[in-house]
């Protein structure tokens, strides 16, 4: 069975018995996933592809909702309450958990209004705080210097790993409790993917961060803790460096040293 | 209200919106339809096959004059178009490809096939119908051929280039010319796709008015002379709707009907044999 | 020897369209000389049109032709990207393919089919309300908006189509609603695709000729108000040819019909050259 380790410190969210189903699906795509999400960590989660990974993550924030007719069962607890309830505001909720994606996703507007959108979607105005909020986050996603002599600018100017840099000032500019990276590297050069990585550790001073990548060094480069998935399951969750030198399940073990993937 | 507040309310304004003219939209369609099935089915008779036009009045009238006219005058638009569409189509995508004249006719025709249709119309008069001295069901089926070409080449050109160049490469690979790679392989490799082009494109012009009105002109009765003028079932639904006839309204609608049925029938056999090749 | 024979088949072909459009054109053009000599700027400046008395300015005409089909176009676009929303971004999957080919197949029923409901079903229901005939500028602009209507809201859901997924997703995952998505992420992204395709649509409008010709009354006047009856150039074109007894009538027609191609010619390459290829390199 499963190896979970047992977090002692704080939890940002708390997965329990977790399934999902796709629209139409016969089975369950996630069966009973039991997980803690260390606050002010990094999670990553690893495993082959279609092993449910990304399906999990972009179920933190209900993105799965956008398309009618998919199901979740159990429980994910974040601040106090179960999240999929029915009655859950989807909208504070993605104020409160951001999501990252595997290709920079730049809106077709200027440097300056692509990172004030959340902070306008909240109802903030004031063009002073947002130029300060704006600054701000623009520093904390180390892309400030590159861009502070062009914020009118069309965003889709920038290089791709600029624009994912920008995305991740949007996304920390309406101060999350936590951040979904999904792949975040995927469609970058090794530079830029560096940056990336740096900026990733930085920023689990201010929120927690789960991270899917397909890419093992990644994984053990950034991340506390890491859950290693297979065909819908949660196999393994341990300390990174344990997880990687002495995994506990044989599953883990044959996928790190390359028997499958 | 806060903000957010504010965004979810304006946000259901829109979706209802938005809904709202979704349901505008089709109720009004649905409404001609519903008319359109109506007159149309309660017009429809054994005689309208039997009988040719007669004057208003008469017992013994029919469409049987316009159903043939418009078999031959798209039957021959499709003869004249057909091959020079797939032909033109098969030089841009397997000749021209990027070339600088490729592109041109592609642009060209591109814009052809939204000209409007009442300008060839008296293109064809001009150099086909004065000439000659009276109308013909030659010059209708050249003026509904020459709106059919760009439709046709534009589906050819796309459905020749998404057939793998690597088959082409392995017909040529076996020392075949190319036009017996064409011939062979990439038209068999298209076909679905050509033959769902040449469906629509009938269909298209079959329910063309406006290049007849003076090409083809009308008669009110039965015709197979092709140096003459010759009626067609769009002209004498214009022609029947417009008189101050009820009996002749009716026709009209009854040949509406017949005409859409026919249309719609070859728009959902177009999509379903392209449904079906994609299949395989 | 074949190969040689084949190639030169199908160039042939090829080159026949740029052939006859240009034919088209010379075609047009010479026969309508003979008008531009006689009336020179004054064939589109002025609105006296009469067979009679061998005079014809086809102001009227021109007229009807703008203001018909812009009344079809306010009545339109905004229905129209109402219905493209509605089927890119909230029907369900279901009704989504229900209405998405419903529209596909309306947009394939004849013109002179919608022009014939409007003479018996619409026109008395504008008479009842306005009084007069009934027919004329409203009339037209309604029947050629609802004609219009399927065409554009099937290209337009195109255009927005295009969106990608992940980028509607990410301002989802900011808290946008799907109206702040819509409208701040969908359209500035399709901006370019959608304009091309509404303007593709008013290229088909002007030079429709069916939908109208039942409706608009045929009578060459500047119209007083949109509720009288008046002209547009293919109907004036598809009620006259074959009435037209004296070479300088046959001229003037021949002029309207050169007028119309160079109009929807303009609106066409405008929406396919500029709009529609930005939308395509974006």
């Amino acid at each position: 069975m499963a190896s979970i380790i047992d977090i002692k410190d704080e939890c940002a969210l708390h997965v329990r018995d977790f399934e999902f189903t796709y629209k139409g699906a016969l089975a369950p795509s996630l069966k009973k996933v039991t997980m803690p999400i260390a606050k002010h960590s990094i999670t990553a989660l690893i495993g082959p592809s279609g092993c449910g990974k990304t399906t999990l993550l972009r179920s933190f924030n209900r993105m799965h909702d956008l398309y009618p007719g998919n199901t979740y069962a159990g429980e994910i607890e974040f601040e106090g309450r179960n999240i999929l309830t029915p009655k859950e505001d989807l909208i504070h909720l993605r104020t409160k958990i951001g999501m990252i994606f595997q290709k920079p996703t730049a809106f077709p507007m200027s440097i300056f209004d692509n990172v004030a959108y959340g902070m306008r979607l909240q109802g903030i105005k004031n063009k002073t705080e947002l130029n300060d909020r704006v600054e701000k986050a623009l520093k904390d996603a180390a892309i400030w210097k590159e861009v502070s002599d062009r914020l009118k600018q069309d965003a889709n100017g920038l290089s791709g790993g600029q624009q994912q840099r920008l995305c991740i000032a949007r996304a920390i500019a309406v101060e999350p409790e936590v951040l979904l990276f999904d792949e975040p590297t995927s469609a970058l050069d090794p530079i830029s993917t560096q940056g990336i990585e740096k900026l990733v550790i930085e920023l689990k001073e201010r929120v927690s961060i789960i991270i899917v990548t397909h890419n093992m060094q990644q994984a053990a480069r950034v991340s506390d803790y890491t859950g290693f998935m297979y065909l819908g399951e949660l196999i393994e969750l341990g300390q990174t460096e344990e997880l990687f030198v002495t995994p506990k399940e044989k599953l883990t073990q044959e996928y790190i040293t390359g028997k499958f993937g | 209200m806060t903000a957010v507040q504010k965004r979810i309310f304006i946000n259901k304004l829109a979706l209802i919106f938005s809904t709202l003219s979704a349901i505008i939209a089709l109720a009004f369609l649905f409404w001609i339809l519903g008319v359109l099935v109506m007159k149309g089915m309660s017009a429809l008779n054994w005689n309208i096959f039997i009988y040719e036009g007669a004057p208003p009045g008469y017992m013994e009238s029919g469409l049987k004059h316009a159903l043939v006219g418009q078999l031959i005058l798209v039957g021959l638009a499709t003869g004249i178009g057909v091959p020079l569409g797939i032909l033109a189509g098969t030089y841009l995508s397997e000749y021209g490809k990027n070339s600088r004249l490729a592109h041109t006719i592609r642009d060209i025709s591109d814009i052809m096939m939204s000209a409007p249709s009442i300008v060839i119309g008296a293109f064809v008069y001009a150099v086909i119908v004065m000439p000659m001295g009276h109308f013909s069901a030659w010059a209708g089926a050249i003026a509904l051929a020459i709106i059919m070409i760009p439709i046709i080449l534009r589906t050819t050109d796309d459905m020749l280039q998404l057939v793998p160049g690597t088959l082409r490469e392995a017909a040529f690979a076996l020392g075949a010319p190319k036009y017996k790679v064409i011939k062979d392989v990439v038209y068999r490799g298209a076909k679905a796709g050509i033959l769902t082009g040449v469906l629509l494109g009938i269909a298209r012009v079959g329910g063309e008015t406006a290049p007849l009105l003076f090409t083809s002109f009308n008669d009110n009765f039965f015709t197979t002379d092709l140096n003459a003028a010759m009626p067609s079932l769009t002209v004498t639904i214009f022609n029947y709707a417009i008189s101050p006839y009820e009996d002749w309204q009716q026709l009209g609608w009854a040949a509406a009907f017949i005409l859409s049925m026919f249309i719609l029938g070859l728009n959902i056999l177009g999509r379903v044999i392209l449904f079906a090749g994609k299949r395989k | 020897m074949i190969d040689k024979i084949f190639f030169n088949l199908t160039r042939f072909s090829a080159l026949l369209i740029l052939v006859i459009v240009a034919w088209i054109f010379v075609v047009l053009f010479n026969h309508s000389l003979e008008a531009m000599r006689t009336f020179g700027l004054d064939f589109i400046t002025q609105d006296e049109w009469a067979p009679n008395l061998d005079k014809f300015g086809a102001y009227a005409a021109i007229l009807g032709s703008v203001i018909s089909t812009t009344l079809a176009m306010l009545l339109a676009v905004p229905i129209a990207i109402g219905v493209a929303i509605f089927l890119s971004e909230i029907a369900h999957d279901k009704v989504k393919s229900f209405f998405g080919i419903s529209v596909e197949l309306l947009a394939a029923i004849p013109s002179v089919i919608y022009g014939m409901w409007g003479l018996f079903y619409f026109v008395p229901i504008l008479r009842d309300i306005f009084g007069g005939m009934g027919i004329g500028l409203l009339a037209a602009g309604i029947v050629l908006a609802i004609m219009i209507l399927p065409f554009m809201a099937a290209v337009t859901r195109d255009a927005m189509n295009t969106t990608p997924d992940i980028l509607k997703e990410s301002a989802y995952a900011l808290g946008g609603t799907q109206w702040d998505v819509i409208k701040d992420v969908i359209i500035p992204y399709a901006k370019a695709g959608i304009i091309g395709s509404l303007i593709l649509a008013l290229g088909r409008a002007i030079g429709e000729t069916m939908a109208v010709t039942f409706v608009m009354g045929n009578v060459h006047h500047v119209p007083g108000s949109i509720l009288d009856p008046t002209t547009s150039i293919p109907v004036t074109l598809a009620n006259e040819f074959t009435e037209a007894d004296s070479s300088l009538y046959f001229s003037s027609l021949f002029g309207l019909a050169l007028t119309l191609l160079v109009m929807s010619f303009v609106v066409i390459a405008i929406a396919k050259f500029y709009f529609l290829r930005k939308a395509r390199r974006a």
